[in-house]
């Protein structure tokens, strides 16, 4: 939903929304992924979960913008 | 150790790679899709003057109070009106009596020989018989004039609306041409959206528009009635002398898209929603099929 978000009485960019969104799945995924064992085959954990995150961001935007369009 | 060194390495750069794809693609798509959060509900608001001076004798409505056209908003003491229509109807009055006279004379001078008057006298007689009925005409105009006065110590609304910020109360004098009186008009409510000029090519006029007020989770349907073609240019300052261009000697860093007003045509308001120009709101445009930019 494109719309300004309400954070106790400030209104923010819908961005905002979607980025915290994005973490709260990023946060999910990493302790499954570390469950998993898959930081083993990584070369750069920082690196790795920072493209994590902005993948997981982009998709976010990318599926509201398609749905709200 | 489970994966090789290379694969480690490879298996990250797919990943890093990926992700600046991707975030380049939602980033074209956060900043060029056509939204704005940069929207105002408008309508237009009348400002009544009262075409007459005097002392308010009675206000009919309250504030913010729904009117219909030709309702009477406030009324100014006619008493001063009413004498001066009586003044013009004695007027014209007097100047029909004169006419009459005046073309009895010349009907009795043009009965008498050429001996008996000069043709002096038989001319200045036809010019006080037009003389007269320029006079009475006049009269009759004056008449109409104080009718008119008359008529329009009455203030009636002019559209459909609702009063806003009444400020006149009863015993105020009313100046006559200086607004004393705001209604804004309820069938013109629209919505401009202050959009970035980055925006401007992924839409056109007659697109689909769904604006969102806030705090309101109903959304209004509506439509991109028509886009502004000039906005100021702060670089320059006009005026100035010598007709020449002066031009601002300021170079900017950092830079901001300027915002150009589109104008939004509402279509279908749901009735929970009640509108009041000024409300702010957030305006998606979605483009026909087929004409959007590069996205």
């Amino acid at each position: 939903m494109i719309k300004e978000i309400n954070v106790f009485g400030i209104f923010v960019p819908p961005l905002f929304a979607y980025a915290g969104g994005s973490a709260l799945i990023w946060l999910a995924l990493r302790r499954f992924l570390r469950w998993a064992g898959v930081y083993r085959g990584v070369w750069h954990p920082a690196l790795f979960n920072t493209a994590l995150y902005v993948l997981i961001l982009s998709g976010c935007i990318v599926a509201v913008f398609h749905w709200d369009h | 150790m489970l994966a090789s060194r290379t694969f480690r390495f490879v298996v990250t750069a797919i990943v890093v790679a990926l992700a600046i794809a991707a975030g380049f693609f939602a980033w074209r798509l956060y900043v060029e899709t056509p939204w704005t959060r940069d929207g105002r509900v408008r309508a237009d608001v009348i400002q009544l003057a009262p075409e007459v001076s005097g002392a308010v004798a009675e206000v009919r409505v309250k504030d913010n109070q729904p009117v219909r056209k030709g309702d009477v908003l406030f009324v100014i003491d006619p008493e001063r009106y009413r004498f001066a229509l009586t003044q013009s109807e004695a007027n014209v009055e007097a100047r029909e009596r004169e006419l009459e006279q005046r073309r009895r004379e010349l009907e009795r001078r043009t009965r008498l020989s050429s001996a008996a008057i000069t043709v002096e006298a038989r001319e200045q007689a036809e010019t006080a018989v037009g003389l007269a009925e320029a006079a009475y005409d006049e009269a009759l105009a004056a008449l109409n004039t104080a009718r008119l006065n008359l008529d329009r110590t009455t203030v009636r609304s002019p559209a459909n609306g609702h009063v806003t910020n009444l400020q006149v109360h009863v015993g105020d004098y009313a100046v006559s041409g200086k607004a004393s009186l705001a209604v804004v008009n309820s069938d013109s409510f629209y919505v401009v959206g202050y959009f970035e000029e980055t925006k401007l090519r992924n839409f056109r006029e007659g697109d689909r528009a769904v604006v969102r007020l806030l705090g309101f989770p109903e959304e209004i349907e509506g439509h991109v009635e028509s886009i502004a073609r000039a906005i100021a240019d702060r670089e320059t300052v006009s005026g100035s002398g010598d007709l020449i261009a002066n031009v601002n000697p300021t170079f900017s860093w950092v830079r901001l898209a300027q915002r150009i007003p589109v104008r939004i045509a509402l279509d279908r308001v749901p009735d929970s929603v009640r509108l009041s120009a000024g409300m702010t709101a957030t305006i998606v445009v979605h483009p026909q099929e087929g004409r959007t930019g590069r996205l």
